[in-house]
């Protein structure tokens, strides 16, 4: 019998998560306010769309199983341990003794078998698709939960640790008014109950959101009693990037998010703070149109990929993080971050080379140089930068590029429709896995490849194979040929990875926010 | 036409405003490019996934399907539900207003604390140094952006001498007042710098009319004179300035919202707008018509009051 046993201590992997003053014993207790940038919008793991929720739900709802530290693999969550069949179509987990919600009720399997069934609804929310191998989820036994699979399913794991299956209490949903599971899940996201490290205790609305305490959470702290440290966690919405800082230089704020990367290096060097710089899985890129011909029929150059790669050879990456974000970032090796599982991250791809760009693209037959045009959003300073950056750069190789300033909604209907030639394009990872950014990036059926029309038939193959390959070597092996082709065939310009920048003042020990995103406050603790 | 006559001619007439801007607000978000599922989705919107929230917006269906919807809930009283936030757009607004107004009205009593008695020195001190040195003041205080002014006051008076709080709303009635003085300073410069020229014209004009002179051979005291005979002549022209500038305070509070962490229902309006929350939009649209227009009726009564003339 396949028996894949999670053995890691959960203690042990949320001290991996902490830094600072390790020696110290933790402080219990307190209040610790963070400066967000953003208020989140709807507090339901299933049905809400942005990161400012994404990235703060796992404080509210635990899941079964939780992202590494490294954003790598799976550790234990609210299941101790999990347990495949031979034929890998059964997947068994044990639910840790004892484990209660946020209003003390105990967390049953029937709750599991609720809320993974509500995320796996294909008409409930756009997360549905990480979880479409499941076939049934039955409550074997009070704390034994089975999932039964249409088949097998390498992702399961990272899926089962992934916001949207956040175990939810079923009787207090159930219990709110509303005609539908959704119109339930509007009343039950203004005052959510999970199995998360707090409970949601206020919310007004773009000022502020305070957290408390679960008295019942399940995690034990360095001190052997449970887990958070901090009585309250309070954060202030405060979209001014320069109030923000100012806010946590006054000390009216422990800590502060998105600090903009050209304040890092003053920030790192006041005495009172600790400047964060968190690996991430966050890429930027610029995605070309690849079709043979243009909205208005003309014919596109970006249809040879020889033009496509000229224009990566063109561009300069260590000039584009030096000038972007002030030389805090690495250039990309893969179309995915170098925090994904599988990533290929040996080398960074298309190394300056404005020679054998010139060489590439007389060899298409555009010696001369063509127009382009490139759409960035409005506003966004990081837009105007890298596509003003590329310009010049391209400009070099005789690419005349012209910038087009849209709002995202404009954008987004702009690209879907095919109209554009190039856009901007920012992406993080929502799940411990390689499959969720090959789907949007490489794999044609989904989104024709970030709306590119890059088409591959090989890697449309290799990524269904990948979706049921369980052995690890084999499915890594797929994934390569994946990264390899696309890498080369260069529907987009691959430039940079980014940290997440995180100011907080100089006691604050423990807080985490790992390459996923999600801000991990469970071992957070205001130190002397 | 008594005055009451007059009122209600007032009110009359901004009704037909108010469908108006009702269908113009309408159309208009439908005409921006790009739908409420686009917006939302971004870089994940498959076509399924645009469909599914199409179809449960109702933003699928035809235009005037979609405004037979609208009118319908509108004259319930229903103004909808916000896409993003997934709380109704009336409660919404009910947390948000309040805070805008309040601004609003703040600013509007510094800014009349500021221009009155400074209009009156800069008259009564006409092109003297003082006179020439507050028109520079105001000269450069009017260039100055509302966001520069204040991150200023943040950074010296919040940041580094710690008088104010860097931004944020407080508590309780005083909390409020403390934690709003800043913002409200912030609008109220810009305004008193149109007040006062328009005050300091007007009370020079005054100044020189012959029921002053004989207010003064009455033998009335300058206190007299000034308050009750040059003021309230003087502010008949600027009422109307207040008016249009406090519509202008309303909408345009909405940087001064961003740089003090204020949730007013500016930056509600920019979100609204950014991802395409066509009932915000809508209803805040909605709200903002009834303001100005109660506003302006408001003015133009004041302003009658002051001066009979206007509805006779």
């Amino acid at each position: 019998m396949a028996r894949w046993q999670l053995t890691i201590s959960a203690t042990l992997l949320l001290a991996l998560g902490c830094s600072g003053n390790a020696d110290a014993a933790p402080v219990r207790g307190g209040q610790m306010i963070y400066a967000r940038a953003w208020d989140s919008l709807y507090l339901d793991p299933v049905l809400n769309d942005a990161n400012v929720d994404i990235w703060v739900l796992s404080n509210l709802y635990d899941t079964l199983l939780e992202p590494s530290a490294d954003g790598k693999s799976v550790t234990p969550g609210l299941a101790t341990a999990y347990e495949l069949s031979p034929d890998r179509l059964t997947m068994a987990l044990a639910l840790r003794p004892g484990i209660r919600f946020a209003d003390g009720t105990p967390v049953l399997a029937s709750d599991v078998k609720f809320s993974l069934d509500r995320a796996r609804d294909p008409k409930a929310g756009q997360w549905n698709f990480m979880l479409a191998a499941i076939d049934n989820v039955t409550a074997a036994a009070p704390d034994r939960v089975e999932i039964r699979l249409k088949h097998p399913d390498p992702t399961l794991p990272a899926a089962l640790a992934t916001f949207n299956t956040g175990i939810m209490p079923e009787r207090a949903f159930m219990a709110e008014p509303g005609a539908t599971l959704d119109d339930k899940a509007e009343s039950f996201a203004r005052h959510p109950i999970g199995a998360g490290p707090f409970r949601l205790a206020e919310w007004h609305r773009n000022l502020s959101m305070v957290l408390e305490r679960n008295p019942y959470y399940w995690a034990p702290g360095e001190d052997g009693k449970p887990l958070p440290y901090l009585d309250t966690l309070r954060f202030e919405i405060v979209p001014d990037d320069a109030t923000r800082i100012l806010k946590l230089q006054g000390g009216e704020v422990d800590g502060a998010e998105f600090i903009p990367l050209a304040r890092a290096a003053e920030l790192a060097g006041d005495p009172d703070l600790q400047m964060r710089l968190f690996p991430a899985s966050e890429v930027t890129y610029l995605t070309f149109m690849t079709r043979p011909t243009l909205k208005d029929g003309k014919p596109n150059p970006l249809t040879d990929p020889r033009v496509r790669q000229a224009l990566n050879y063109a561009l300069d990456k260590d000039a584009f993080i030096h000038v972007v974000h002030f030389g805090n970032g690495k250039p990309m090796t893969s179309f995915m971050p170098s925090t994904t599982p599988l990533a290929v991250a040996e080398a960074p791809l298309y190394p300056f080379d404005p020679a054998r760009a010139k060489m590439l693209l007389a060899e298409a037959g555009f010696a001369k140089g063509f127009d382009l045009s490139v759409m960035i959003r409005a506003g966004s300073a990081e837009d105007i930068a890298v596509a003003s950056v590329a310009q010049q750069m391209w400009g070099e190789v005789g690419v005349r590029l012209s910038l087009e300033q849209l709002d995202n909604a404009t954008m987004t209907a702009r690209y879907r429709a095919g109209d554009f030639q190039i856009r901007t394009g920012t992406w993080t990872n929502d799940i411990a896995d390689p499959s969720e950014i090959t789907a949007y990036f490489a794999y044609s059926p989904n989104i024709e490849s970030q709306h590119s029309g890059f088409k591959d038939p090989v890697i449309d193959a290799d990524f269904e194979a990948s979706q049921k390959e369980t052995d690890p070597d084999k499915r890594a092996a797929l994934y390569r040929e994946i990264q390899t082709r696309f890498d080369e065939a260069a529907p987009i310009a691959f430039l940079f990875e980014s940290p997440y920048a995180v100011a907080l003042r100089k006691p604050v020990t423990g807080f985490d926010q790992i390459p996923l995103g999600n801000n991990i406050f469970a071992a957070t603790y205001i130190g002397d | 036409m008594g005055y009451w006559r007059f009122v209600l001619r007032r009110l009359l007439q901004s009704a037909p405003t108010f469908a108006l801007i009702t269908v113009l607000i309408f159309l208009l978000v439908r005409l921006l490019p790009g739908d409420p599922a686009s917006a939302m989705l971004g870089d994940r919107a498959t076509d399924e996934a645009v469909a599914r929230i199409n179809a449960s917006l109702g933003t699928d269906l035809p235009i005037a399907s979609q405004f037979l919807r609208f009118l319908g809930r509108l004259l319930s009283g229903d103004l909808g539900q916000s896409q993003a936030l997934h709380v109704p757009v009336t409660e919404l607004i009910g947390e948000r207003m309040p805070v805008t107004l309040l601004l609003a009205a703040y600013a509007m009593v510094l800014a009349t604390l500021i221009s009155i008695p400074l209009a009156f020195l800069m008259a009564l001190y006409r092109d003297r140094p003082l006179d020439i040195a507050l028109r520079g003041a105001f000269q450069l205080g009017l260039s100055m952006p509302t966001f520069y002014l204040g991150l200023l006051f943040l950074t010296v008076l919040g940041a580094h001498l710690r008088i104010f709080p860097v931004g944020g709303l407080g508590r309780g009635p005083v909390g409020i007042l403390y934690h709003l003085f800043l913002p409200a300073l912030t609008l109220a410069l810009g305004l008193a710098a149109v007040i006062t020229r328009s005050l300091r014209a007007a009370i020079l004009e005054v100044l020189q009319a012959d029921y002053i002179d004989f207010a003064r051979a009455k033998g009335l005291s300058e206190r007299v004179v000034l308050g009750r005979h040059v003021l309230r002549n003087a502010l008949i022209s600027t009422v109307t300035l207040f008016g249009i500038n406090l519509g202008q305070l309303i909408g345009g509070a909405v940087i001064t919202e961003t740089v003090f962490s204020l949730p007013g229902v500016g930056r509600l309006l920019i979100d609204a707008i950014f991802g395409r929350d066509y009932p915000v939009i809508e209803g805040l649209t909605m709200c903002f018509a009834v303001l100005v227009s109660i506003i302006f009726i408001v003015t133009d009564l004041f302003q009658a009051w002051l001066d009979p003339r206007v509805y006779r």
